[in-house]
């Protein structure tokens, strides 16, 4: 992906499969939205915090949501989100956790951590496609947010 | 005139010794045939008679009948032979008291040798002959504590300097040593060397304040062997307060001390197994933890690629295929999906376990009633005949008692999906003070010879091509009925359909 774009979406998924599904999927239902997909915690914070690898991104706009996989390499997905809502400018981003994860402490734990969603990763195709499709929908579009300040 | 003059010198002097022993002494004159001749008035106060009626009377008239007749035969004899008799004598007055007099009988003879009179003098000595009797009587029963003591418990008695004065029989008996082995010497004979100088200091220290020292002790026996005494010290003061002796009473508890180490044993290799299970068990929990979570992240991500892949041929080159093409990747994905199915039941099923239950109230009619509904919305244009029986209040966990219920009435109506008119019955009972509850269906029943594998994980009596499903439903059923403590059966008969009871172990109703 490429680093100076700005983009609606980031995708914090570590498998490159479910990442191509996820992005397929929104693809039919939103093709204008703008993706970027970085592949576990450190490539994530480093992306929103402009450090590291996206060091030189500079001033360019922070992205509207985050659809977060709680199992990262690295960094997981619950530090991710801890670091993302602590901060005064990147805790107004939207982070719907999209995962595997059933576990009630899991669920537990990233609402107290103040995410804004939790939507638990289908198996079957279909119910991926209606799932992304609603996210975008809602998240992208019906819902109002604060905007990210540039 | 010297012999007028010494006559009456020597009868002043008579008289004078008269008036003083009528002062002191009872006195009494009888006749040798026993007659009374003569009582001074002290005799009258005693004897509670006056002079006249004890003049000329026999002795027999304050006779207490207290002694034999042989002791007054003696007596006679005694004096009738012209010897002095002296003895204690009880006798009676005239209002029936009793009093005892010290009595010295002299017998006055006359020329022929023959007792002429006998002067009888008396001193009272009722109070000193009481006393005496007392001190028997309780001489007596200190005898009788000490024969019961002794017959009951193990005693020894201490001088000051801590020498071993006295021992029982049964001190020897538990000692193994001799009496003479024992006494003069000192206690430490039989220190079993169990407890520290401070319990024995402390000991001294509270009997040597004139305290008595109660506690349990451990002492060697001559042969060596222990024996454990429960043991009362008794500190004996003299009139400056100071420690005269020590008695010691003890209680053999040997067999008790015995039994309280082995308990105590137990006890603790009890904790221990106790400890080391529930540790054991913590680490079991915390690798299913860790099993379950990794197989609910890892397991699920390859299905979804299959299963999403498959159906992005299908899409995107779908028309490049053959029939049987698609058909096969289509086989892919309901295989792919039915083991998401698997593992998310699996999942639910093994959380069950871990999941707190919380008890509660619960108005079953609404939770039936919702459930139903739930049900009733996903059967699209199958109608099924509802029977709700009356369900009670019941106590249990809302969310698993839930979870027992669609899945009992998701099988009933599922197998009760091929017949024509579909019958769904929903009630309780109650059975030895229990409440049971029930869901029956008129469908395709089962085998009773495979009962047993009904309620196992993954056991199924239908295919999957005539019924869906896991086989993790009525797993999960039996699982969180026994969660609450109770029950859960079934009773059916191919094509007439089953019934699952279920109890939630609420104890016997009110």
């Amino acid at each position: 992906m490429s680093l100076t774009e700005a983009i609606d979406l980031l995708l914090v998924e570590d498998s490159p499969h479910d990442a191509e599904l996820v992005v397929r999927a929104m693809r039919r239902s939103r093709p204008s939205v703008r993706i970027g997909v970085v592949r576990d915690g450190v490539e994530a914070l480093d992306y929103v915090f402009g450090e590291g690898t996206h060091a030189q991104r500079g001033t360019v706009e922070l992205p509207r949501l985050i659809l977060l996989d709680l199992k990262l390499p690295r960094i997981d997905g619950l530090e991710v989100l801890r670091r993302l809502k602590s901060d005064p400018v990147t805790q107004r981003i939207f982070v719907v956790m999209l995962t595997s994860s059933r576990e009630p402490r899991d669920i537990e734990e990233t609402y107290r951590l103040g995410v804004n969603s939790y939507v638990v990763k289908p198996v079957s195709y279909e119910r991926l496609m209606m799932a992304v499709q609603e996210i975008g929908s809602y998240w992208l579009a019906l819902n109002q947010g604060l905007g990210a300040e540039t | 005139m010297h012999a007028d003059q010494q006559l009456k010198e020597s009868l002043r002097e008579v008289g004078d010794l008269k008036a003083a022993l009528d002062e002191h002494a009872i006195v009494a004159i009888t006749d040798p045939q026993g007659k009374i001749t003569y009582v001074n008035d002290k005799f009258c106060a005693i004897s509670k008679y006056a002079r006249e009626e004890l003049i000329g009377q026999d002795h027999r008239i304050i006779n207490s009948r207290h002694h034999p007749s042989t002791f007054f035969k003696e007596l006679w004899s005694t004096i009738g032979r012209g010897r002095v008799w002296h003895g204690e004598i009880q006798n009676r007055a005239k209002d029936g008291s009793e009093y005892w007099v010290d009595t010295t009988i002299v017998p006055f003879l006359d020329d022929q040798g023959r007792p002429r009179q006998y002067v009888a003098i008396r001193a009272d000595i009722t109070e000193r002959k009481r006393a005496e009797q007392k001190l028997q009587a309780t001489l007596a029963e200190v005898g009788d504590l000490k024969r019961a003591l002794d017959e009951h418990a193990i005693v020894a008695i201490t001088n000051p300097q801590g020498k071993i004065t006295y021992v029982n029989d049964k001190f020897c008996a538990i000692s193994k040593y001799a009496r003479e082995e024992l006494i003069g010497q000192d206690h430490r004979i039989i220190n079993s060397g169990y407890h520290p100088p401070e319990f024995i200091r402390e000991l001294w220290s509270t009997i040597g304040r004139g305290q008595t020292w109660h506690g349990e002790i451990r002492n060697r026996a001559k042969d060596g062997s222990l024996y454990w005494v429960d043991t009362t010290i008794v500190p004996f003061l003299d009139e400056q307060g100071r420690p005269r002796q020590y008695v010691a009473i003890r209680a053999d508890i040997t067999e008790r001390k015995r039994a309280e180490a082995e308990i105590l044993d137990l006890n603790t290799q009890l904790e221990q197994r106790v400890a080391r299970r529930t540790a054991e068990l913590e680490l079991a929990n915390k690798e299913l933890e860790a099993f379950s979570y990794s197989v609910s992240h890892d397991l699920r991500a390859p299905l979804r690629t299959l299963d999403g892949f498959s159906q992005a041929v299908i899409e995107d080159h779908g028309a490049l295929l053959p029939p049987e093409g698609l058909r096969y990747l289509n086989t892919i994905r309901t295989a792919a999906q039915r083991m998401g199915a698997l593992i998310d039941d699996l999942l639910t099923f093994s959380r069950l376990s871990r999941q707190p239950l919380t008890r509660e109230t619960i108005d079953l009619t609404a939770q039936v009633r919702g459930v139903v509904e739930e049900l009733n919305a996903a059967q699209a244009g199958r109608t099924v005949a509802i029977e709700m029986g009356d369900l009670p209040m019941a106590r249990g966990d809302f969310g698993l008692t839930r979870q027992v219920w669609m899945n009992l009435l998701s099988n009933a109506y599922k197998y009760s999906g091929r017949v024509p008119h579909p019958k769904v019955e929903i009630g309780s009972l109650v059975e030895n003070d229990e409440v049971v509850y029930y869901v029956r269906d008129n469908g395709t029943g089962f085998d009773m010879r495979y009962v047993g594998k009904l309620f196992g994980v993954f056991q199924r009596l239908h295919r999957v091509e005539e019924f869906p499903g896991t086989g993790v439903g009525l797993a999960i059923v039996q699982r969180i009925v026994h969660r609450h403590g109770g029950r859960v059966w079934a009773q059916g008969v191919v094509n007439q359909g089953a019934t699952f009871f279920f109890t939630l172990g609420e104890g016997p109703r009110a």
